[in-house]
């Protein structure tokens, strides 16, 4: 496992030193993220101004929301943005190089690619946590509940990233589409408001797609300081960490390498 | 007669190819179920909530509006942008520049038979369940409702081909346009009512919306709201004012760019 894990920070550390050649554009891609990210406060903000707090979320928990989506979503792909080329792996061949490699198939997947501009989702997503600290003027319980669900709410990112690229092995004439189709119904209610999320709808977007577990709930979590959702978060992570890895593994079964002479490329 | 005739071919290809291998528009639909499908179910429980109106508007009115946004982003022909960078940093530009047919109206016809299928499947399926479940406003079923938001959507269809070729001709001076891309995509949504409806507007942002080429390409947002009758003059003047405007800013760009590439063929 130790092995693994330092093979992966040295193929992390190599895709940074690769990525930061063009500079200009390095730093552009960064800055350029966090502006992207910026106008979804606005956006939210604004909407809470004019309809006016819904079940308990304001303009401030909008921020925290935000701070934790886009932190987690920074955390999982910048490091991990080779999941997201499954597609196209699986579809022209060049997954084989995966499997005949000695390391893990799924952490030699994740870190082949690098994004620069999660890098910038995951800045962007300290300071709005840190303005949401302040905002709510945390408390030392608060901060470390903060640092804990962004980790948690990574794993959930993470798994969820996972389960949905691994469709790769099951529609590979139209992988590409269906995944991001599907990561499209995952992300998107992740930026919204929990506070219009009740009953049926809280239940899905909690178990089903657990877009509220990376963004609503760790901010209701904080605000709250709610133990019973902390455990429902946590066992979400953890079940659907478990989830992705078997679904994984069992579409790398289904697989049927094209057995190119190349070996993909 | 000649640009046309190639316009009618690429796009009648481009609709057969869409039409066969249908995984776009999956995509297109899986997009449009999870951000307006989803928005709209919030806005149905915020306005609930607030008893049926916010700012004087109703759900249905908003519904339509937003509804308008995110069908005519499946047209996707904000993809220009991402073409044109690909062609720049791959080298292919020099072989389309050595084409006999004009570069520019090229890559506007390829995008816009590209998103065509997905548009009419998802406009015309889109628009009957909504029909279904909030049903149309009484602007929506004025006379003058459907020839001015045909005019107004046509209008919108060059604007938005125009800014955002003129976001993928940066990519001439710069390694990297994403950035760039990201910051009008971004104002793109935000002015022109996708997340936050123009009737939610603070007076300052619907000021910027109005003027703005960015709010102007989205102007369709507007068609279903009570002020329509009396702006509809005013708003596609606006809009064919910055067609005029950002299609001068693309040519000289273009021109400006033909320079930096030396076409050695080979």
């Amino acid at each position: 496992m130790m092995k693994e894990l330092r093979f992966a920070f040295y193929a992390i550390k190599k895709n940074i030193q690769s990525s930061a050649e063009l500079r200009t554009s390095f730093l552009t891609n960064i800055i350029g993220m966090m502006i992207n990210n910026t106008s979804f406060i606005i956006l939210w903000v604004f909407f809470v101004k004019s309809v006016g707090v819904i079940n308990g979320w304001r303009a401030a928990d909008v921020i925290g929301l935000l701070g934790f989506t886009t932190l987690s979503y920074g955390i999982v792909f910048s490091p991990a943005f080779g999941l997201i080329k499954l597609p196209d792996y699986v579809a022209n061949g060049s997954f084989d190089r995966f499997m005949l490699s000695p390391k893990s198939v799924l952490m030699r997947v994740a870190t082949s690619s690098f994004s620069v501009s999660a890098i910038g989702d995951s800045i962007f997503g300290m300071i709005a946590l840190a303005i949401y600290g302040f905002l709510i003027q945390a408390t030392v319980l608060q901060v470390l509940l903060m640092c804990l669900l962004a980790i948690i709410a990574a794993f959930v990112h993470l798994a969820a990233l996972i389960a949905i690229y691994s469709a790769s092995f099951l529609f590979s004439a139209n992988a590409d589409s269906v995944t991001r189709g599907f990561f499209e119904l995952f992300l998107t209610p992740s930026l919204f408001p929990g506070g219009a999320f009740q009953g049926v709808m809280r239940f899905f977007f909690t178990f089903f797609i657990p877009a509220l577990a990376v963004g609503a709930l760790p901010v209701e979590i904080v605000r709250d300081l709610s133990l019973g959702k902390l455990l429902i978060v946590s066992a979400v992570a953890t079940l659907w960490f478990l989830l992705s890895l078997k679904i994984f593994y069992w579409g790398v079964k289904k697989y049927k390498s094209s057995n190119f002479m190349t070996f993909g490329s | 007669m000649k640009a046309i005739r190639l316009g009618n071919k690429i796009i009648t290809i481009l609709v057969k190819d869409r039409a066969y291998y249908p995984g776009r528009l999956m995509m297109d639909t899986f997009a449009i179920i999870a951000r307006c499908g989803i928005l709209l179910t919030l806005y149905w429980y915020v306005f609930r909530l607030d008893g049926g109106t916010v700012n004087g508007v109703t759900f249905p009115i908003v519904a339509w509006s937003m509804f308008f946004y995110f069908t005519f982003s499946v047209f996707r022909l904000r993809d220009i942008s991402r073409m044109i960078m690909q062609d720049v940093q791959s080298g292919n530009v020099e072989v389309l520049f050595s084409k006999p047919v004009s570069y520019l109206s090229y890559r506007m016809w390829w995008q816009v038979g590209s998103g065509l299928y997905s548009f009419v499947v998802i406009s015309t399926v889109g628009t009957i369940v909504l029909a279904l479940i909030v049903g149309f406003p009484a602007t929506m079923l004025r006379a003058l409702f459907i020839p001015t938001f045909l005019l107004v959507v046509l209008l919108s269809i060059f604007l938005s081909l125009f800014l955002y070729t003129i976001v993928g001709l940066l990519s001439f001076w710069i390694e990297d346009n994403k950035p760039v891309f990201w910051v009008v995509d971004k104002a793109i949504m935000i002015l022109g009512g996708s997340y936050l409806p123009v009737a939610l507007f603070p007076s300052l942002m619907y000021g910027i919306a109005l003027w703005s080429p960015f709010g102007a390409s989205q102007f369709m947002t507007h068609t279903v709201y009570s002020t329509w009758a009396g702006e509809w003059l005013l708003k596609t003047g606006i809009q064919f004012f910055w067609v005029v405007v950002t299609a001068l800013i693309t040519l000289l760009l273009f021109l400006k760019a033909r320079k930096h590439v030396s076409v050695n063929g080979g």
